[in-house]
């Protein structure tokens, strides 16, 4: 209803904040200290990536230092691995190692008189397949883990009683004292015959081949 | 909002008060500076805090002499802003066709002046202060501590202000004659609608009553307002002669009311008086024929806080804050 009576003398300048924050002075104080706080971030971050760079480029070139040495160090520890390979799979042919020698020397108390040993022989197992030529690293020994061996004996009986004379071997090896190197003693078919080959003269004598499985080898 | 709007919304110091304290500079009065806390509140005005309060207030009279004060005041009256009402024989406040800053170029000291439209069809009421004594003012309540100064008024105005906000102008229906009387003059305002459409100052005030009295009845100038109050004798044939003249404006500033609008002015108030109301009352129906209204600043306004109960020196001097309570209470009203 009324007009306001309000005839105000103070002039804006004049008009202050009771707040003791003071929001004229605060707001651009605020500002500046942003503004500063900013720029000193900004130094600081130039700071900080001036060291890294320059860690970086120490190293880098410590890193370059040292190329060779690891080289060296990188080949010397391919060759101990190497050796190492190589003194493994040793290990394996010494474990795998079928020992002949007790049997052998056991064997002349059982061959009858009128047999002569021919032959007495470790057959060399089959040749393996060659290694895989992409392979970067080529196998030190037999890739295979068993290898199957075999003893053969072969030779002659000269008496009548050559076939009792050769079974009476061939029992023998079946026997309990040689059960530790042979499993298995036969006669191959057709090895058993007369030997043609010294004439007439020598019609009784028979020539015979006895194959021993010996087990297998294993390389582990 | 344009980024200049909104960085001067932050950094704006001052905004729409809902508390005020108003305080009266200049008024040399012997119980102090009038302080009043107003405090609106759901719409509604409440009086929060009333004294005179013990604060140096010499009020500087020719620039470079002002002394710099720094007014710490008591917590109940630290607001968020102060309203400040000086009276200064130098202020002046009065119609001008002229408009704003009109009679100022040629003085000698700088005036800052600011007007108002009141009324339609009405000239803009002018008030002018010495700019000394406005940037003294200004200079009182520091910036950071509460209260901080949000207006600063001529006292009549003030006052004014805070009678055409008062409940006694609303229950007259806006149509009204009013007195406000100081110590050394009384301010006459007519009021249409609410509205001022008349105001004129007179060079009659409380002061020239005591004096009268003091001089007719041969006492000191101190006892003059208990010899107001005292019944043994009829102080009205001695006060006569000094307030016939001013009943006589307001006789004619009822006639140019009814000139103006035709309305036959039926309600005249008198506010700011102490002492002698009944003098003042009595006189008034012999001269006038019409019964004169003693407003108290406080009446139709709510009371909160300290002001539930002030102290009876208060009480009975309550006319004194009436320009102080005035321009609290424009500001709120303007906010």
């Amino acid at each position: 209803m009324n007009a306001s009576l309000h005839l105000n003398l103070l002039q804006d300048d004049e008009r202050f904040s009771s707040s003791p924050i003071r929001l004229r002075v605060m707001v651009p104080l605020l500002a500046v200290l942003g503004v500063v706080g900013l720029g000193v971030w900004w130094l600081l971050l130039i700071a900080r990536i001036d060291n890294i760079m320059h860690e970086k480029t120490n190293l880098e070139t410590h890193c370059a230092e040292l190329k060779p040495t690891h080289d060296q160090v990188l080949a010397l520890r391919a060759r101990e691995k190497e050796t190492r390979a190589a003194v493994s799979q040793l290990g394996f042919y010494r474990t795998a190692r079928i020992r002949f020698g007790d049997a052998l020397a056991r064997l002349p108390q059982h061959v009858p008189a009128s047999i002569q040993f021919t032959e007495l022989r470790v057959p060399t197992p089959p040749l393996q397949p060659p290694p895989d030529p992409t392979l970067k690293v080529k196998p030190l020994g037999p890739t295979n883990l068993a290898e199957t061996v075999t003893l053969r004996i072969m030779g002659r009986a000269s008496s009548s009683t050559s076939s009792e004379a050769v079974r009476s071997l061939l029992e023998a090896l079946r026997r309990p004292a040689f059960t530790n190197l042979i499993r298995k003693a036969e006669i191959p078919k057709g090895t058993f015959r007369q030997d043609t080959a010294r004439g007439p003269a020598a019609r009784e004598c028979v020539l015979f081949e006895i194959s021993c499985d010996c087990g297998e080898r294993r390389f582990e | 909002m344009s980024q200049g709007t909104l960085f001067g919304s932050l950094t704006a110091p001052f905004k729409a008060c809902s508390d005020v304290t108003g305080l009266e500079l200049g008024a040399d009065l012997s119980e102090g500076v009038p302080a009043v806390r107003l405090r609106k509140r759901k719409g509604r005005v409440e009086v929060v805090a009333a004294d005179f309060l013990d604060l140096p207030c010499v009020l500087p009279m020719l620039p470079g002499e002002s002394e710099t004060q720094v007014w710490r005041l008591p917590a109940p009256f630290r607001a968020p802003c102060a309203a400040l009402a000086i009276r200064s024989p130098h202020a002046s406040l009065c119609h001008s066709a002229g408009g704003h800053g009109e009679g100022t170029a040629d003085r000698a000291v700088t005036y800052r002046s600011v007007s108002r439209q009141t009324a339609p069809e009405m000239p803009p009421l002018v008030a002018s202060l010495p700019d000394f004594q406005a940037a003294w003012a200004a200079r009182l309540l520091p910036e950071g501590r509460r209260p901080t100064a949000c207006s600063l008024q001529i006292a009549a105005a003030a006052a004014m202000g805070g009678f055409a906000a008062s409940s006694a102008l609303a229950q007259a229906g806006g149509y009204a004659v009013a007195l406000f009387v100081f110590a050394e003059s009384t301010s006459l305002a007519a009021f249409q609608e609410g509205k001022l459409v008349f105001y004129r100052e007179h060079a009659v005030g409380a002061d020239h009553l005591r004096a009268a009295i003091s001089r007719e009845v041969g006492i000191e100038l101190e006892l003059a307002d208990s010899a107001l109050e005292d019944t043994l004798f009829d102080p009205v044939p001695i006060i006569e002669p000094v307030l016939r003249p001013l009943y006589r404006q307001v006789e004619i500033s009822a006639d140019y009311l009814w000139r103006r609008c035709k309305c036959q002015v039926e309600h005249f108030f008198v506010n700011g008086l102490t002492v002698g109301d009944e003098h003042w009352a009595k006189l008034f129906e012999r001269v006038m024929n019409r019964t004169l209204t003693f407003c108290s600043p406080f009446d139709g306004i709510g009371r909160a806080g300290q002001a539930v109960r002030l102290p009876e020196a208060v009480e009975k001097r309550a006319p004194l804050l009436m320009t102080a309570l005035g321009a609290a209470r424009t500001v709120l009203e303007d906010a």
